[in-house]
């Protein structure tokens, strides 16, 4: 046992000589680096190095929690938040903590990215691949984020577990007029994988397509999703499949489960895997994570579970625990057996989207919402893109998007922008039938 | 806190070369409770406490944190940031706006402070919210509470000889509900926020506020009409007044979203050198008047100080009717000419100060409300929101009524359901033709930044009429 997870679980020792019932602690030692552009230019390079341990206990079904920043201040802590405890109130609901030894997953965190400290160069790529496709005038910001994280994870009722989690995102979006635009992501777990200039020519490609926008018409179209807006629903569903959220209505998928949500087309699934930004073996009480099949061929099939939401759900939990409420990690799409060019080409008048920002909701439980479409938007004729748009807004419904989906790409891509497409997600092209678009008036 | 360690940062990073250095420290208090449908979830005591340094060297800007409170930290973290700002070889080369140094303490007092009221009390206000609810005649499905209490020390020193220590404690609720009636659901969640101490929960009357939203959300079940689409008057209450005051005056006007530093993210402006709309255009009626105060007492947005350490005071964003002043922090203002107006705000020690709002709002006129509604032959009144967003440039924006009656021959009538106002900036704020006396204030978490500062303001202002909108 290396030093860090000794005293990780010294903590879960002392709390249970104390009298608590269960304990959990994780210790997360994260350095992570960012560089933020704008115009072309680095505008601030930055480092943070974080060191915090968790600890979230249970005394006759009492749940507290805290944050630990120094092994030196745990005596203290630890008395005071179980004095919390014995105050607090009983949570009835709360069915316990995982029990078990478990098997996991081996960590396959890339230590090239713990040790990297100029991200400017990849920066400066991703610009330059922009300008390239966009022309010399373009103008791009962004960030480029990587993360490197050990954790410990130490559990009175069975977990002790170690992981390393590696990530490393570009995101830039691309002006080659004032209202021309295009966003490009790249995403990946390891560096060897990480190509920033293909987020750049993306962002230009789509910059440059976007060139003397005209204002979009309301109506009802056949819309083409690119991966980067697609993956801002995905990460709309997969929320709404935490069982947290079902019994609090802010989901669509309400008293859903068993019943068919989407077209056979659909397989949508919860997948924490090597390759994702989101990448873990465990979750937040030392469960294995493991790949969850929310919507099977079109079936609602699983809530996302920690153990007391799968108790009251009388179901085992899906390795989804969060830090109170489950959650989802990585949402896949499983791919379908089209191209992008033949999802077009089924449009004969409709648009092709390719990015969004501020998806709020009227009411979750029914699905009303409405979301703005940014960057590239492309009235679509016959399968051929003929006219860059701007000014236009989806207002739909969550279920009904999900319910009129025509088409799959066999392409899919990893994506993760800001908190518009959080959590990550392996993204397809997808065609809906019948998005209604409205404007300002 | 350990000042001498953040004064020695200081002093290590002054004998580097170096245009300009700071060191910021906070440390939180905090506490948080969850409640589902009356069952605490979780409660959550911890400290929180480290610091950053930023430092501008040959025209670039290195930012590092760390919670770890040692001398030998504090020096490797202002060596990386030094080394970062290097890194930036910058063809433009970033300055700051020129400031005076400051030495200064401020605090905000709280009442009944926060540490003297027991757990068992906060958490027994926030059951017996749910009971209330659940006793009040509507049949209110499930509910989502949940109570924020930072306690924030801060002391900033830098190169220019600022140092400045202050305590704010900060208190937060948000509550979400679900109302279901024939078959049918409506929700609403409301936030209520302070600067202070406890007195604060008394202040909010959450219960009644509940209550009357659940009453609300039933009558928009059993009574509300949708209303048929054309031009007609609006009248917005406090609520919707003060959220388009924010996303259509106060994001926009954020002077580094209108310099491009936020292009990729928060998004540009409407408002850019060159273009239709800048200083001194006309943007609404000349009875718009639209501020934004971080001097407020006792306001969620409240201080005296931004965190670059310059004195806080009221902006005038749209005035009469006219773009009049940009909110700036000291980099914007360097880039635009101008100076600083103490716009500058970080959640953190591991976050870099933005360009930020603070309280957000219409200044009132001298109207009544009644006056307001009498004066309308046809239209609806907007009372509160559910949906809204705006576009990143901060001009095509939508509000969708929770809330709202129809107002025919100057009387209210049935409620409207779900009504919607989906128009620009220039045409909502041109449209104003009167504005109440009183100004009431809602408490709001503002999000902007990568990664995200989720920023305490309050968004507010009187009742305005908007004559001839289009309404769906």
């Amino acid at each position: 046992m290396n030093d860090i997870l000794s005293k990780t679980d010294e903590i879960v020792k002392k709390a249970k000589a104390l009298g608590v019932d269960e304990v959990i602690a994780k210790t997360t030692f994260g350095r992570y680096r960012q560089v933020r552009f704008s115009d072309n230019q680095v505008d601030i390079t930055v480092a943070w190095n974080d060191y915090v341990t968790d600890v979230a206990l249970a005394w006759k079904k009492r749940v507290v929690a805290t944050q630990i920043w120094n092994f030196k201040d745990v005596d203290a802590n630890l008395k005071k938040l179980l004095d919390l405890a014995k105050v607090s109130k009983e949570n009835p609901m709360f069915g316990g903590f995982a029990k078990g030894n478990f098997r996991y997953a081996k960590s396959k965190a890339d230590k090239k990215l713990r040790d990297l400290e100029n991200l400017t160069d990849y920066a400066v790529e991703a610009i330059n691949a922009a300008e390239k496709e966009a022309g010399s005038k373009t103008e791009s910001g962004g960030i480029l984020f990587t993360k490197f994280e050990d954790v410990y994870l130490v559990s009175s009722e069975g977990p002790v577990v170690v992981d390393s989690r590696s990530a490393i995102e570009l995101s830039i979006r691309a002006f080659s007029q004032r209202e021309a635009s295009g966003h490009g992501v790249e995403c990946s777990s390891t560096l060897k994988d990480f190509g920033p200039a293909r987020a750049g020519k993306k962002a230009g490609e789509i910059a440059r397509l976007a060139k003397n926008p005209r204002a979009g018409d309301e109506g009802v179209y056949d819309v083409v999703f690119d991966p980067l807006i697609f993956g801002s629903l995905l990460a709309v569903w997969a929320s709404m499949a935490s069982a947290f959220r079902v019994m609090v209505q802010l989901s669509v998928f309400v008293d859903r489960l068993g019943k068919e949500v989407a077209p056979e087309i659909v397989t949508l699934k919860d997948n924490p895997s090597a390759y994702s930004l989101a990448n873990r073996v465990f979750d937040d009480e030392g469960v294995p994570a493991r790949e969850n099949v929310i919507i099977d061929h079109g079936v609602l099939k699983t809530y996302l579970h920690n153990t007391s939401t799968a108790k009251i759900f009388k179901t085992e939990t899906t390795g989804n625990a969060g830090l109170v409420v489950p959650t989802p990690w990585n949402v896949e799409m499983n791919p379908g057996d089209m191209t992008k060019d033949e999802l077009l080409k089924e449009v004969k008048q409709g648009l092709y989207l390719t990015n969004t920002w501020y998806t709020r909701f009227q009411n979750y439980a029914k699905g009303d919402f409405s979301t703005i479409p940014r960057d590239g938007i492309f009235l679509v004729e016959n399968g051929e893109i003929k006219q860059s748009l701007k000014d236009i807004r989806i207002s739909d419904n969550a279920l009904s998007l999900l319910i009129n989906i025509a088409g799959v790409s066999k392409e899919r891509q990893h994506v993760h922008w800001w908190g518009e497409a959080e959590p990550p997600s392996l993204s397809p092209y997808v065609l809906i039938r019948n998005v209604h678009i409205t404007k300002s008036r | 806190m350990e000042e001498d360690i953040v004064d020695y940062a200081l002093e290590y990073a002054k004998g580097k070369e170096v245009e300009y250095a700071e060191v910021r420290a906070q440390r939180q208090v905090q506490e948080r409770l969850m409640l589902r449908s009356g069952i605490l979830e979780a409660y959550v005591s911890a400290v929180d406490s480290g610091f950053c340094v930023r430092i501008i060297a040959d025209g670039g800007i290195g930012f590092t944190s760390t919670n770890k409170w040692t001398r030998e930290e504090a020096k490797e973290i202002v060596n990386l940031a030094f080394r970062y700002a290097k890194l930036a070889n910058r063809k433009e080369k970033i300055v700051f706006a020129k400031e005076r140094g400051v030495e200064t303490k401020w605090t905000v007092d709280q009442k009944e402070k926060m540490e003297d009221v027991s757990p068992e009390e906060k958490i027994s206000e926030f059951v017996d919210i749910d009971k209330s609810l659940s006793s009040c005649g509507v049949n209110v499905v499930a509910t989502m509470s949940s109570c924020t209490i930072d306690l924030i020390s801060k002391y900033y020193v830098n190169s220019e000889g600022s140092r400045i220590s202050s305590f704010i404690p900060k208190i937060g609720a948000y509550v979400f509900i679900t109302v279901a009636e024939n078959g049918k659901t409506e929700q609403a969640s409301e936030q209520f926020g302070y600067s202070g101490g406890w007195e604060a929960f008394h202040k909010w009357k959450i219960t009644e506020k509940m209550i009357h939203d659940a009453k609300v959300l039933k009558d928009v079940i059993t009574k509300g009409k949708a209303i048929k689409p054309g031009i007609m008057d609006l009248i917005c209450g406090p609520e919707v007044t003060g959220i388009a005051s924010h996303e259509s005056c106060g994001h926009p006007m954020e002077a580094d979203r209108i310099t491009g530093r936020e292009m990729s993210q928060a998004g540009r402006s409407f408002i850019f050198k060159g273009g239709p709309y800048w200083i001194g255009t006309r943007i609404g009626s000349d009875i718009v008047t639209i501020v934004d105060d971080p001097t407020i007492e006792h306001s969620y947005g409240y201080y005296a100080y931004d965190d670059e350490g310059v004195k806080a005071r009221r902006r005038y964003l749209y005035k009469k009717g006219i773009i009049n002043e940009f909110l700036h922090n000291r980099e914007t203002a360097a880039k635009l000419g101008t100076t600083s107006n103490a716009s500058s705000r970080s959640v953190n020690y591991d976050r870099e100060a933005i360009v930020r709002m603070a309280n957000t709002f219409v200044l009132p006129g001298d109207a009544t409300e009644e006056e307001l509604i009498e004066d309308v032959r046809y239209g609806v009144y907007m009372k509160s929101f559910t949906e809204w967003n705006i576009d990143d440039k901060r001009f095509n924006q939508r509000y969708v009524g929770r809330e709202a009656y129809l107002i025919e021959n100057g009387a209210l009538k049935h409620p409207v359901a779900r009504p919607v106002i989906e128009t620009t900036t220039p045409k909502f704020w041109t449209a104003v033709d009167a504005v109440s006396k009183n100004v009431e204030f809602d408490a709001a978490t503002c999000g902007k930044g990568d990664p995200a500062q989720g920023i305490p303001v309050y968004t507010g202002g009187p009742c305005i009429r908007l004559r001839e909108v289009y309404i769906k």
